[in-house]
């Protein structure tokens, strides 16, 4: 076996073409996810009738089945969804018209929610209860006091499960390859096709999502360390 | 005036509190004794509806919120009207101890950031703690805690502050730190009930004292008379017990 090394430079460049569209689907997932798995924590945590077992039923089938099966049963499923619906009220929508990057953004969010959901509410249960009743008893009303005083502290609190979720997300959003997104894992196909240089092109894209990983790491260390420094030293 | 009236409150089958009345008057500071599991931490958990009784009433001054009426706004207005030492202190860990202070006088209060600041300041400087305002809460003992969460109840300046064993999770050694500073805020007029196991203190401090045991007051009234000349027999079993406590020897 030959290997061209330059080649994997020439791969790493083009590659680079892609990574918007990776960080894009990352980050808006994980943005989703964290909005979605709030709401399931909370409804978890809450007890609230009926929901509360609809929210344990999606983190259980989410979790339940491959990230790569979301994907399909949004992609597939999601346009004929929208067609019998648009069909059933005479309007001229079609599922067609939908950007398949929204099927991805929707399907991958699904997945991020279920994972975030669980990170989320052992966040909030690492929190002591008699910091949410002292937010009580001076006045505060709930959504104040977990604003206020249970968020931020469940947030310091989850951040290494938060990045690790991150970082999964970053290298599960590879699967939008499946339905011709074009993101680095893609893109180093076609550069790996075009140029018959399969192995050079995928330890170029290696090197870029364990790049990008370092510099999530980093990130978050720099974070961590900031967003602790209440639990520094002393007496706990 | 704080008046409870007919306070029932069971966790599942068991009955806590059977039914309790209570009169607290303006400026009073009536110290809550009895032995662990009679229902006293409850009572005064009750009176803020960080439990919420079963039966019975809470009038606070012109406020009186009955159970069975009582909706999401009453409580809050209640809460607002009172302010809590907790025996963990739970102070806010993500926040200073003046941030701390701060909080329900901005969030609640809405007072403007410099006013809050400014009161803040006082209640710190008034517990001794005039030098730590930019302590995070892991950083100060247990006493210095303490004292932050005293402050925090202080600055807002409410109609009554209610302290759940307030000494008992410090070292021997702090409780007195703790304990000067309430003994300072008690002479300045500010009703206050205390939920304690200091039976000295509760004899030089409060003017009022109630005994429970059970989940009923078995006994209340002037610390001379209550600690000196006892009417029932459980009262002066409880206070032989305690009293002995005091004079170990090894």
């Amino acid at each position: 076996m030959k290997i061209d090394p330059v080649f994997i430079w020439t791969a790493f460049v083009k590659l680079l073409s892609a990574l918007p569209m990776t960080l894009f689907i990352t980050a808006i997932s994980v943005g989703a996810g964290l909005v979605i798995g709030s709401i399931i924590a909370l409804l978890r945590i809450y007890k609230v009738p009926v929901l509360q077992h609809l929210a344990a039923f999606y983190v259980t089938f989410i979790r339940g089945t491959p990230m790569l099966m979301h994907l399909f049963l949004v992609y597939f499923g999601l346009p004929a969804l929208i067609d019998a619906v648009s069909g059933a009220f005479g309007w001229t929508f079609k599922s067609s018209s939908v950007p398949i990057l929204v099927f991805v953004l929707i399907a991958f969010s699904i997945t991020a929610g279920a994972y975030l959901a669980e990170v989320i509410r052992s966040g909030i249960l690492a929190i002591d209860k008699g910091q949410l009743e002292a937010a009580y008893a001076i006045g505060m009303k709930t959504p104040q006091a977990l604003w206020r005083i249970v968020f931020p502290q469940a947030f310091a609190v989850s951040l290494p499960n938060l990045s690790n979720s991150l970082i999964g997300m970053l290298h599960g959003s590879t699967l939008a390859f499946t339905v011709t997104a074009v993101e680095i894992f893609a893109e180093a196909n076609i550069v790996a096709t075009t140029n018959w240089k399969y192995f050079e092109s995928f330890i170029a894209a290696a090197l870029l999502y364990w790049g990008i990983t370092l510099l999530i790491e980093k990130a978050v260390a720099v974070l961590e360390k900031r967003i602790n420094v209440y639990n520094r030293g002393g007496v706990a | 005036m704080i008046k409870l009236s007919g306070i029932r409150k069971t966790f599942g089958k068991q009955e806590v509190l059977k039914g309790i009345d209570l009169i607290v008057e303006q400026g009073d500071v009536v110290a809550i004794l009895g032995p662990s599991g009679s229902g006293k931490t409850t009572l005064l958990r009750c009176i803020n509806y960080l439990e919420r009784p079963n039966e019975g009433e809470v009038a606070i001054n012109q406020l009186k919120v009955n159970v069975k009426r009582a909706s999401k706004q009453d409580i809050h207005t209640l809460r607002k009207k009172t302010a809590m030492v907790f025996q963990n202190y739970n102070l806010f860990k993500h926040k200073t101890a003046l941030e701390n202070v701060m909080e329900g006088l901005v969030i609640v209060q809405k007072l403007p950031k410099r006013q809050a600041r400014e009161l803040a300041v006082q209640a710190l400087e008034k517990v001794g703690l005039g030098g730590k305002l930019d302590e995070y809460p892991s950083r100060l003992s247990g006493g210095q805690q303490q004292r932050v969460g005293i402050a925090r109840a202080l600055a807002l300046n409410p109609e009554v502050i209610l302290f759940d064993e307030p000494t008992s999770a410090l070292d021997p050694e702090l409780v007195g730190e703790v304990l000067a500073v309430i003994r300072k805020i008690a002479g300045e007029g500010i009703t206050m009930i205390i939920v304690t196991h200091e039976m000295a203190f509760a004899r030089d401090v409060a003017s009022h004292v109630v005994f429970m045991d059970g989940g009923v007051v078995v006994e209340e009234g002037p610390p001379h008379q209550l600690f000196g000349t006892p009417k029932e027999e459980r009262t002066r079993q409880f206070l032989k017990r305690s009293i002995q406590e005091w004079s170990y020897s090894i």
